[in-house]
């Protein structure tokens, strides 16, 4: 399979804390890829890494065959690298609508002919629905539930078509059915648009229903990687853990 | 250029509304047989309000909450008064390089400062204003001609090519002016720009994560409120025709943001009304400067703990909390 | 700063002895200055007024013909922990949360502060008499406001490192790094903070009435420690009181010497372009005990 997105050997250390020490993965396109680990395990900080936050000390990443390793992350989201947070951080004044047109405007440059025409407002309507959220689409964010600011940031990291999405625990602390649209709109995400995801969890279950493939890391390094449905075996903590949530 | 607001827009138009209203009423008001004791200080206060103006677009819209301001204004009032009586330039030519001037400054403050979060901005930018108003309190030098002592608190005098300006110029002038800039900021408010500026406001690291290159963003804001601060500066120079210390003032910087806290920050329309409401208040009651600054901060500190939008921007967001039923879940 | 009284034969090396007096004081600031940022998490732009408000009391107390340090230092004490008590419960903790209202705000007090003392004591400045020196060796002379302004602020930073280190101090350090733990294990962290505020308020104060003699008192004379204090926040953070007295002693130090061989309007203006060049230089500032985060 073709690679999308390739980390190579990336380590961070904080003072004497070494938090990543060489870790290598990648996502092939259209493949739906699993981050599991232990709370502390480097999860984030590796998204926070891919998606161009911080920083590595060390190591190099590709996308689509491109060094993006010192790009900024709003200018790999121009390219087609989106990410959502676990905490999801709203514009509180602004209303869902133009939250999401902030990353549109935004995320589409050379499409100025079309910024503010029909063109944009049905693709922004057409974001909504798939979201759930037209109907709260005048709504200010900071009147939003928590499940709805997930779709949000979901919203937000799908409205420029991009080619990968980080997921970052987005289906912790979720309503039932909250957590079923999000996994359904994730599979239609990438059944019909073709969109990889590399998805970080905590969560084993998670990862076995939705990934083609999964990565284990503990301690900053890759433990483990392989199919999802051999998983209970390979790593009995994370099957016990899995369990246990 | 601007981007479809629809159903954000309410709080601009009722702004435009009440906006031309007030400019048809000021447009009229000196034919009521105003003195000029009172047109004088509702030209200062047309200028002062530009100003406030200037400083929502840095501090309200694009959320750097600037405590140097005054900067910009002094910048133009200084180099008109340099450019005018040292150099000899005429009043126009100095006029303009004093704006290209203020629009350079803008940009580099604004580039340093994006790289800065929350109270280190306010840090940052007070400690340049304080910084320029140290430079110009401590140089005084004798004038080419005549030996006046210039400098320090009293200034420098501004060339202008008019003798005794008739005051109904200046007030039109300057009511012009104020009416324009207004346009001109509620427009670029309005704008794509005035939304990645809000985005950038309400959470940078989001704006980032959506494509929003923050830092030319926040650049720009401060390049653009710095030009319009230094237009009002510009103005003050023509009209007052002296350039001092006060025109680089902590209290000056000050009394922008506290006219933003009471208008409602980020509404433009607001901070520009809070301005020339107090101003023309104040100034009109005939206090001291001490006491004027006395009652400044002290309505600022009340609007901060009981309304923290602004009074305008609070009430709104009452009226909206009531037709929504309180908000909550869908 | 009045630098070597009259007639000293080695200027430079009296400056450096009161600039290392002056600088204990700051340092008791600058102390008080990051406690409330770790403590009630907010840059207090109010600060440098409490000074002023010390230096005036022990003006106030002269004039009507007290000359004690220790009262002048008592009585400001009292009246700034008050008012801190006051500033902090009904402003500073309700706007918390809000950047904006806590900077514009906080300086909106020190604003206000500044007018009340200009429209009660004039903008000119006043002076307390310098008293006559205590002893005095190879041209220097050590008089009485350095002795004590120095015992008194080595002393208080001392109790405050100690405060911190012992489990009195434990619920400030709880509030400063786990906030959520400290409010669950039932402590009433909103009144920690405003007495936090109120106290480090009053260290402000007594600071300004010890160097009340050896200084220029008028309404702005905050200005100056408010920004040295600043610097020490920015540059070492919530360190170790030994960092911040070391800091400020130097910093002191440093406008002291700039006011007596450029020219005494720059020892402001160098604490200021040190802010500025700081802030150039470590945009990050202190993001990590303002809160951190969890990407």
């Amino acid at each position: 399979m073709n690679e999308l997105l390739r980390a190579e050997g990336i380590e961070k250390s904080f003072g004497a804390t070494r938090v990543l020490r060489g870790i290598t993965l990648s996502v092939g396109r259209g493949e739906r890829v699993g981050l599991l680990g232990p709370n502390g395990a480097g999860k984030t900080m590796l998204a926070n890494i891919l998606s161009g936050l911080t920083p590595p000390d060390r190591g190099r990443i590709l996308f689509d065959g491109r060094e993006i390793t010192r790009m900024p992350m709003d200018a790999r989201f121009r390219a087609g690298l989106a990410r959502t947070f676990q905490i999801p951080g709203p514009y509180p004044s602004l209303t869902v609508l133009d939250s999401v047109r902030v990353a549109m405007l935004a995320g589409r440059p050379g499409r100025s002919a079309e910024r503010g025409g029909e063109r944009l407002e049905e693709d922004l309507e057409a974001v909504l629905v798939r979201t759930g959220l037209f109907g709260q689409r005048y709504w200010p964010a900071a009147k939003l539930s928590q499940g709805c600011l997930r779709r949000l940031e979901f919203a937000r990291a799908i409205s420029c078509r991009p080619r990968l999405i980080l997921l970052d625990e987005i289906f912790s602390a979720l309503s039932v059915k909250d957590e079923g649209d999000l996994s359904g709109l994730l599979r239609s995400l990438h059944g019909e648009d073709g969109i990889s995801f590399l998805l970080i969890s905590h969560n084993p279950l998670i990862l076995e229903q939705m990934c083609d493939r999964v990565v284990a890391i503990e301690d900053g390094r890759v433990a483990w990687e392989g199919k999802p449905a051999d998983l209970p075996e390979v790593l009995p903590w994370a099957a016990g853990h899995g369990h246990a949530s | 250029m601007s981007a479809p607001r629809k159903p954000g827009s309410p709080p601009y138009r009722a702004a435009t509304g009440v906006l031309a209203l007030g400019a048809g009423l000021l447009l009229f008001l000196p034919l009521a047989g105003l003195d000029r004791f009172f047109l004088d200080i509702l030209t200062v206060g047309f200028l002062l309000a530009a100003f406030a103006g200037s400083w929502d677009i840095v501090g309200g819209l694009a959320g750097q909450v600037s405590l140097g301001h005054a900067l910009f204004f002094g910048i133009a009032t200084y180099a008109c008064a340099l450019l005018t009586s040292l150099a000899g330039w005429p009043f126009p030519a100095a006029a303009a390089a004093a704006l290209l001037l203020c629009a350079g400054a803008g940009a580099a403050v604004g580039a340093l400062a994006a790289r800065l979060t929350g109270p280190f901005v306010a840090l940052f930018t007070l400690a340049l204003g304080e910084l320029a108003h140290e430079a110009v309190l401590g140089q005084t030098f004798f004038s080419p001609r005549g030996g006046y002592s210039w400098g320090g608190e009293g200034g420098i005098p501004v060339a202008l090519p008019w003798r005794d300006l008739s005051p109904w110029a200046s007030y039109y002038g300057a009511l012009a002016f104020l009416l324009l800039s207004t346009g001109l900021m509620l427009r670029i408010a309005r704008s794509e720009r005035g939304l990645f500026w809000a985005a950038i406001s309400g959470s940078e690291l989001t704006a980032r994560a959506s494509g929003v290159d923050v830092s030319r963003y926040k650049t720009e804001a401060f390049l653009i409120g710095g030009l319009l601060a230094g237009a009002a500066g510009v103005g003050f120079a023509a009209h007052v025709g002296r350039a001092t210390a006060a025109d680089l003032s902590l209290e000056l910087s000050f009394q922008a943001a506290t006219f933003a806290a009471i208008g409602g920050r980020g509404t433009v329309a607001g901070p520009v009304a809070a301005a020339l409401l107090l101003h023309v208040l104040f100034q009109g009651s005939g206090l001291g400067p001490a006491a004027r600054v006395l009652l400044y901060a002290s309505a600022l500190l009340l609007v901060l703990r009981f309304f923290p939008s602004g009074i305008a921007g609070t009430l709104r967001e009452r009226a909206r909390a009531r037709r929504m039923g309180g908000g909550g879940t869908p | 700063m009045d630098p070597a009284g009259s007639a000293v034969s080695h200027p430079v090396a009296q400056l450096l002895l009161d600039g290392i007096f002056t600088g204990s004081s700051y340092a008791l600031i600058a102390a008080g200055l990051v406690l409330i940022l770790g403590v009630v998490k907010v840059v207090n732009l109010s600060h440098g007024a409490f000074f002023t408000l010390g230096a005036y009391t022990a003006f106030v107390l002269s004039a009507r013909g007290v000359d004690s340090p220790a009262a002048a230092a008592l009585l400001a004490a009292v009246i700034a922990f008050a008012f801190g008590v006051f500033l902090g419960k009904s402003f500073i903790n309700p706007v918390r949360s809000h950047p904006f209202s806590v900077a514009v705000g906080s300086l909106g007090f020190a604003i206000l502060f500044e007018q009340a003392a200009q429209m009660l004591w004039g903008p000119h400045p006043v002076s307390l008499t310098l008293g006559p020196p205590l002893a005095s060796a190879g041209g220097l002379v050590l008089r009485r406001w350095g002795v004590v302004s120095f015992g008194v602020s080595v002393a208080l930073l001392g109790g405050l490192s100690l405060l911190l280190s012992s489990r009195l101090g434990l619920p400030l350090k709880l509030i400063a790094e786990e906030e959520e733990i400290a409010g669950s294990v039932g402590m009433d962290v909103e009144k920690i903070r405003y007495l936090t505020f109120a106290a480090a308020s009053s260290a402000a104060a007594v600071a300004g009435a010890l160097l009340a003699p050896a200084t220029a008192i008028t309404p702005t004379m905050g200005r100056a420690p408010l920004l040295l204090s600043l610097i020490v926040v920015i540059a070492s953070g919530m360190e170790t009181v030994r960092a911040t007295f070391l800091l400020a002693v130097g910093l002191g130090l440093l406008s002291n010497l700039s006011a007596y061989f450029i020219s005494p309007g720059w020892s402001y203006g160098t604490l200021l372009a040190g802010i500025c060049i700081l802030l150039v230089l470590r945009p990050s500032g202190l993001a990590a005990s303002m809160g951190r985060r969890d990407y």
